[in-house]
């Protein structure tokens, strides 16, 4: 496969991925305006923010970053989330970006596949904020996630399983660990801060990654921050879990590289075991550091590692052949 | 072959077969008798249109408006720094070829191609039909279309121009090729996608009608390219693309996909050791056939422009060495010279000896003294043309332009009369189209596009057929407002065949 081809299915997985979570993150907020106090909703964005690792709006001069956000109102900041096209992370940027990747591999996916992607497109370019805010951003929402899962389905039931196909699952399992750790810190960091009724409640959270009903069949109702961490973390089943992703990760570039998965192992996929390895056996608070937010950011910049490994080794198309153009 | 003009006696009209729609005698109508009778290979389809009311007309064209909107058949249109993807104006009314019409104009163009490709062979070689004085020897050499760096090169089977898409017209007295398009025609992609949506629109029509199929254009263009390939395994296949912002990615897009063909661009390719190779995931991997949808300038910065990033360095190295085949040629493009044209029915007879079964349009050569007179004498009759334009692109149609315009035109012919053509203003044929919720007639060329493998040529039954949607225009070109339609060819007359 091309390089240049391989790297823009690489990228699709990724914003497709993006856009999966910005969708999901928007909802948390958006989902609170219903029946929660002012500083409720305000934690939540900020939750968002952070995670994106977006400028948080500006606190006054007494107040704190929490009381920024009680004060810019709700439309704003879900219109820059999902509309924006100046922010890189809106809805409708990370779309775009996917859809331009995807018109790069156009030959190599199915037309039902591309149709998909592309009529989501059109509907999210037309959207229009005020009639989103008439009918409800929770529907809007809704509408969103449903088209991509959509999408994810179709591509799981007729893609060909090639190099494509892995690259693409390579780049959507390396945003989703580097998205996973952002939001499980922010969410960490955030909660130890919260106080009154603006918490941050750990089922919360398990909804949010698709987790609660399984959470109570595996442990119990009873819902403990060391066994939702782990879980989310730990599981190998569980596919929002950090485990369950970076095993993907090790799959994909084992199929890709099959020399590379013997010895000597290549960079990239080395790297994948061992970050595997680490989330299997370590306890966030043990060995990285001694906390959680010690071990996520850890495995944040471990994994980064990895995309630039596996950029350098696979998709830099000026370099791959030899030659550097 | 004479072109109908303004002078032509005092048109007839015959009854509207719709409301408001003209007929007559003054424009071939593609659908309709000057008397409003369906010709006998339409009559289905003129009862089908007839019967429905605003209200279908309008849900079919949406229907198909949406498959393209839906399924990104686009085109980008750069300017200034947007860039904007557009859809073609598709019209969902199948315009009607009877299958011994076809037949006809099928031999036409592949004697057509293969009478060029020998004369491409000639001027690139031993010069024969220059010294015999079939084509002026200077109108070639001194071409900036002809490639020095392409003579006494050997290009396998002799096929410069695997892949051409002629321009056809007819008028009153028959049909007749406008245009050769040698280089890097375009349009393939429309006359596939029309295909798909038009036969959605009209099942029972397209099965009683027994369409002749387009579909098979992809494998026809993947069998002539690869029959091309200096070796016996089985070769790779590449389509060369400027990029996702090119006009016609979508085409090179859906082709490569057809074809199971890599789409490569400059920055994918490498020359190594005499060959041409792609960059993949696995290292290097050699290309046997590109089928480039550049022009000849961008192909390699070392042999032509050196500014360019869009092909790549040493890939006409790769070319001569035999080790690479590039689908076409270079220099092709000296054979579709707006000024060569006029020669196309000399070169036929004196390669092949046979009469051209496809006759020229009228062409007036700027570069002889009769020519240029004729032309600034008549300017407001007639519609003059850059030799090497394209695209609808620095022509003058006569009798749209106002004084001013013909005065400023007429100036240009003057200083440079060899960069100029004139033909008659043609009475292109009309045909149905769908038109602010109604049906009106509009004037229609059509594309065949022809392959020329090792085996001989080849035409699949079909085309892109260019319209010019606004009322009166006479320009076809998608960049000029023109839009595109479905093409029949036609074995039967809408009986069903059970």
């Amino acid at each position: 496969m091309l390089a240049r081809v391989a790297a823009s299915f690489y990228w699709l997985g990724r914003y497709l991925e993006r856009t999966r979570h910005t969708i999901r993150l928007v909802r948390y907020p958006l989902d609170r305006l219903v029946d929660r106090t002012g500083s409720e909703i305000a934690i939540a964005w900020e939750v968002v923010h952070r995670t994106l690792g977006q400028a948080l709006p500006e606190p006054s001069e007494n107040g704190d970053e929490a009381d920024a956000y009680l004060l810019m109102d709700a439309y704003t900041l879900a219109g820059s989330l999902i509309e924006e096209a100046s922010n890189p992370d809106s809805i409708l940027s990370c779309w775009s970006v996917a859809r331009e990747n995807a018109r790069q591999v156009r030959s190599h996916l199915p037309l039902a596949v591309w149709t998909c992607l592309n009529q989501g497109y059109l509907w999210i370019r037309e959207i229009d904020l005020p009639s989103v805010w008439t009918a409800g951003p929770a529907a809007f929402v809704g509408e969103a996630s449903d088209r991509l899962r959509l999408l994810a389905g179709m591509m799981d039931a007729i893609m060909y399983r090639d190099d494509g196909w892995r690259f693409m699952v390579l780049g959507r399992f390396v945003e989703r660990v580097q998205h996973q750790a952002a939001f499980l810190s922010a969410w960490i960091a955030l909660g130890q801060r919260a106080r009154g009724s603006a918490t941050l409640p750990w089922a919360d959270l398990l909804r949010i990654c698709g987790a609660y009903e399984v959470f109570g069949r595996r442990y119990s109702m009873e819902v403990r921050q060391e066994q939702v961490l782990a879980f989310l973390v730990q599981d190998p089943e569980l596919p929002r879990s950090l485990r369950f992703a970076v095993q993907h990760i090790e799959e994909m570039l084992a199929g890709i590289d099959p020399a590379g998965a013997r010895y000597p192992l290549a960079p990239a996929h080395r790297m994948a075991l061992r970050l595997a390895s680490a989330l299997e056996v370590e306890t966030l608070d043990g060995a990285r550091g001694g906390s959680p937010l010690r071990f996520f950011h850890t495995v944040g910049s471990e994994c980064r590692k990895l995309h630039d490994v596996t950029v350098a080794s696979y998709l830099d198309h000026t370099r791959v052949g030899g030659t550097e153009t | 072959m004479t072109m109908l003009e303004s002078s032509r006696e005092e048109p007839k009209t015959g009854v509207a077969p719709f409301p408001g729609y003209e007929v007559g005698s003054q424009f071939y109508d593609e659908m309709f008798e000057p008397d409003g009778t369906p010709r006998t290979a339409c009559r289905q389809l003129g009862e089908t249109l007839r019967g429905l009311g605003a209200e279908d007309l309008t849900k079919l064209q949406e229907s198909v408006y949406r498959r393209f909107l839906h399924e990104g058949i686009t085109f980008t249109v750069l300017g200034g720094d947007e860039v904007t993807e557009r859809i073609i104006p598709l019209d969902f009314v199948p315009r009607l070829m009877t299958g011994a019409e076809w037949d006809r104009i099928r031999q036409g163009l592949e004697q057509r191609l293969v009478a060029l490709n020998l004369f491409l062979k000639d001027v690139y070689h031993e010069g024969r039909s220059l010294r015999d004085g079939i084509v002026p020897a200077d109108l070639v050499l001194g071409s900036p279309q002809y490639r020095m760096e392409m003579r006494g090169v050997d290009v396998p089977h002799d096929v410069y121009v695997a892949v051409c898409g002629m321009d056809i017209i007819r008028t009153h007295d028959g049909v007749a090729v406008l245009e050769d398009n040698l280089q890097v025609p375009s349009g393939v992609s429309y006359m596939l996608g029309c295909r798909d949506a038009v036969k959605g629109a009209f099942p029972d029509l397209y099965r009683t009608h027994r369409v002749r199929e387009v579909s098979g254009y992809s494998e026809r263009l993947y069998a002539t390219l690869s029959s091309l390939a200096p070796s016996t395994r089985t070769p790779r296949v590449a389509i060369l693309t400027p990029g996702l912002y090119n006009s016609a990615y979508y085409e090179h897009a859906l082709l490569a996909g057809e074809m199971g063909a890599d789409l490569v661009e400059g920055q994918d390719l490498m020359f190594h050791d005499g060959a041409l190779f792609a960059r993949t995931t696995k290292g290097l991997e050699r290309i046997d056939v590109l089928y480039r949808r550049l022009d000849d300038d961008f192909l390699d910065p070392v042999t032509f422009r050196p500014d360019s990033f869009l092909g790549a360095a040493g890939m006409f190295h790769a070319y001569r060495a035999g080790n690479l085949v590039l689908a076409n040629a270079p220099g092709t493009g000296v054979a579709d010279d707006k000024a060569l044209y006029a020669y196309v029915p000399r070169i036929i007879r004196y390669f092949l000896g046979e009469d051209p079964i496809l006759d020229n349009v009228e062409t007036h050569l700027c570069r002889e003294p009769e020519g240029l007179a004729h032309t600034l004498d008549r300017l407001e009759e007639l519609v003059v043309k850059e030799v090497g334009g394209a695209g609808g692109y620095g022509m003058l149609v006569g009798p749209h332009a106002s004084e001013a315009e013909r005065a400023e035109y007429a100036d240009r012919i003057r200083a440079d009369p060899s960069n100029f053509i004139s033909q008659p203003t043609l009475d292109l044929s009309r045909a149905p189209c769908y038109v602010d919720g109604r049906i009106e007639p509009r004037h229609v060329d059509l594309r065949p596009f022809v392959l020329q493998g090792r085996d001989g040529p080849t035409v699949v039954p079909g085309g892109l057929c260019r319209v010019a949607l606004r009322r009166g225009s006479l320009v076809v070109n998608s960049s000029q407002g023109g839009g595109c339609k479905d093409l029949w060819v036609v074995d039967g007359h809408g009986e069903d065949p059970a």
